[in-house]
């Protein structure tokens, strides 16, 4: 009896060091300036061109890390393929775990099982349900809202101070990122009070449906002199619309992708007014997962807001040399 | 429809041909081989983590079935269809209005749990039995109204919905859903056995039943065979086609409640796709989409084989790109060699 009480009294205690002991333990025990890690990937669908460009630089910037490897799986905008996705990566202890959710509450579980796996998870520009630093490890990203609303402060100041008529094509409606989006931009130009949202239309976040929406618009309301496209690739399908119609309208895009057919080009080429980069954090991810593998950091900052980049003539020409 | 066999309309004796060709063997087991070969490739080319083969950690395996349970209980109800020479595109959609329902009817409807399911899969059948009547009443293609069908199912869940997604909570009061309900997610047997996956075998399991064993069964084998022999040796025809679609409305709710249950979530846009990967599944698995011939077994093997080779693809990290140039190899080998049995045999007479 007394020894069973001893081991117990014994167990309590060594409980208590190992409690202590554990605040300033590293995220991950394994880590080592020369390691070789595995950093999963959890893409929420490949298929939009904005998550392909996130896919880039993460690639990019792992790369530059001689002891990581990154592996994307392409959730394929489903909860269920995504969920196994997840799964497969525990199942593999890959060391961090990168995720951008297709939708918050589906993928909470998943995000629960690796953390009790001891896997970090680092969430990319969605979050899923709870707090960052608690429930995950940490969230980066930007804000929809705040680039939305410096869109809106934009037009109300430079692009239309006279006041007039200005039209917003949403994204996938009841989608997060939509909504904010929208309402963003809409508080945005009320700091003119000369200005008026005459049209809002869902277009799906796709350039056909945004031409046709665009279209009919401006049959509606011929004076609409500034477009909201919720992103770049709607910002072109309007751009379209604009074009057959013989309008002069100033499109405004959102995302600002690189590349030969994304918005830094466009803006450049005079197209669009201007479009406001939706940053992917894949360079502060990539920072964080350094400090958590290599650096052996014991806590990382739980929320990381990466600010937009407003891409105007002024600076479309330099930006897109690069 | 017109080069179907007389004898095939004979019901049951076609799902068991007198002379056994050894090709319409093969076909009759091509998913179950498939599998066969699949796992085998998955453990010669599994990743291994201190001599564990990751492939056939318990942990995985369970990840494979439960990632396939939804797409596998509407592959079953697409399996009876299939053999009536039918098809029903509108299986995701019902998915995803099922979803919506369970949600809203638990959150903000403030049901419980029993009623709540019992809405639903009641919704769903009657959903599949006003397109199987459409369908036989005014004669039109299946594919037709079914199209439609996925396109009602869509629209009815935003209006549901009201165009947002529903999130479920659990707990005891308004606004939240009973806490059994989350079970859908959760495994069972010491963490081993996920339970949608207990649903999609028990769905199976009966289904089997019902496609070999009953005269039901006869008559969708029947049905498909030769519609009009069928009709003429007394087989109520339309019946089995409504009640035909009308399982399939039923899987797809069932797999909507297992969904919802399982992500915590009620939204439009889910179950997007899953009818063609079911599709899928019940060809691989062997069902002719002329009708008349098929096997449960098979569309059960061939769900859980597409599974396994996302996953070993997966684990290995190889791109999604080649898991879908994969899947499409698979259903045209699927395809040809059905077809080669059947110019076989109608060469043989």
């Amino acid at each position: 009896m007394k020894t069973i009480f001893r081991s117990v009294l014994l167990a309590g205690s060594c409980l208590c060091v190992a409690g202590t002991a554990y605040a300033a333990e590293p995220l991950v025990k394994a880590c080592a300036k020369d390691g070789q890690f595995i950093i999963g990937f959890s893409q929420a669908n490949n298929a939009e061109p904005y998550r392909q460009h996130v896919n880039d630089e993460l690639t990019a910037a792992a790369k530059e890390v001689p002891g990581f490897t990154l592996q994307i799986a392409d959730g394929a905008g489903n909860v269920n393929t995504q969920t196994s996705q997840v799964d497969n990566f525990i199942t593999q202890k890959v060391d961090i775990l990168l995720i951008s959710p297709f939708e918050a509450a589906p993928l909470t579980p998943a995000v629960k099982r690796a953390m009790d796996a001891g896997i970090p998870v680092i969430e990319l520009d969605r979050k899923t349900v709870g707090d960052p630093g608690k429930d995950y490890t940490a969230f980066i990203g930007g804000d929809n809202y705040k680039i939305a609303l410096e869109a809106g402060k934009y037009t109300a100041k430079t692009l239309l101070p006279e006041g007039g008529e200005a039209a917003v094509l949403e994204g996938l409606p009841s989608s997060t990122p939509a909504v904010e989006r929208l309402n963003g931009f809409k508080d945005g130009v009320k700091e003119n009070a000369k200005i008026q949202v005459v049209a809002e239309q869902a277009a799906d976040w796709v350039p056909d449906k945004a031409q046709t929406a665009f279209s009919a618009m401006l049959q509606a309301h011929p004076d609409i002199k500034v477009l909201y496209a919720s992103n770049d690739m709607m910002a072109a399908g309007a751009l379209l619309a604009a074009k057959g119609a013989g309008k002069q309208v100033k499109i405004i895009g959102t995302d600002g992708l690189p590349g030969p057919a994304g918005g830094i080009e466009a803006v450049a080429k005079g197209d669009w007014a201007a479009t406001f980069t939706y940053p992917t954090g894949a360079k502060e991810a990539i920072e964080m997962s350094k400090k958590i593998l290599l650096d052996c950091a014991s806590s990382v900052e739980p929320t990381v807001t990466v600010d937009t980049t407003a891409i105007t003539p002024e600076n479309a020409k330099q930006l897109s040399g690069k | 429809m017109s080069e179907q066999k007389i004898s095939e309309a004979s019901g049951p004796v076609a799902a068991a041909p007198v002379r056994r060709d050894p090709l319409a063997l093969v076909v009759r087991f091509q998913s179950l081989i498939g599998l066969v070969v699949v796992a085998i490739g998955g453990i010669i080319f599994s990743p291994r983590r201190h001599g564990e083969i990751l492939f056939l950690n318990p942990d995985n395996i369970a990840n494979i079935v439960r990632a396939v349970s939804e797409t596998g209980i509407i592959a079953i109800g697409m399996t009876f269809v299939i053999i009536t020479a039918g098809i029903d595109l509108s299986v995701g959609a019902v998915l995803g209005l099922s979803s919506v329902v369970t949600a809203s009817m638990m959150i903000s409807g403030g049901f419980g749990l029993i009623p709540t399911i019992l809405a639903v899969l009641v919704m769903g059948i009657v959903f599949g039995a006003i397109q199987g009547t459409i369908s036989t009443r005014f004669r039109l293609e299946p594919f037709i109204v079914t199209l439609a069908g996925l396109q009602a199912a869509r629209g009815l869940a935003l209006v549901v919905s009201g165009n947002q997604y529903i999130n479920i909570s659990y707990g005891e009061g308004p606004g939240l859903a009973p806490p059994v309900f989350a079970v859908l997610g959760e495994r069972l047997f010491n963490n081993t056995v996920p339970v949608a996956t207990l649903v999609f075998v028990v769905f199976a399991a009966i289904a089997t039943i019902v496609l070999n064993t009953t005269r039901f069964g006869r008559y969708v084998f029947a049905v498909g065979g030769n519609e009009r022999a069928a009709r003429i040796s007394g087989v109520p025809v339309s019946m089995v086609k409504i009640s035909v679609y009308a399982i399939t409305g039923f899987a797809a709710a069932l797999a909507g409640i297992v969904h919802a249950g399982q992500f915590n979530f009620g939204s439009a846009n889910d179950g997007m796709g899953y009818e063609l990967t079911a599709i899928a599944a019940v060809v691989i698995g062997g069902t002719s989409l002329f009708g008349g011939a098929g096997s449960m077994v098979g569309t059960v093997a061939g769900t859980i084989m597409l599974g396994a080779l996302a996953n070993i693809l997966q684990l290995n990290n190889i791109t999604p790109a080649m898991q879908l140039l994969a899947t499409a190899a698979i259903i045209v080998l699927a395809a040809v060699l059905q077809s080669l049995v059947r110019r076989r045999e109608g060469l043989g007479r």
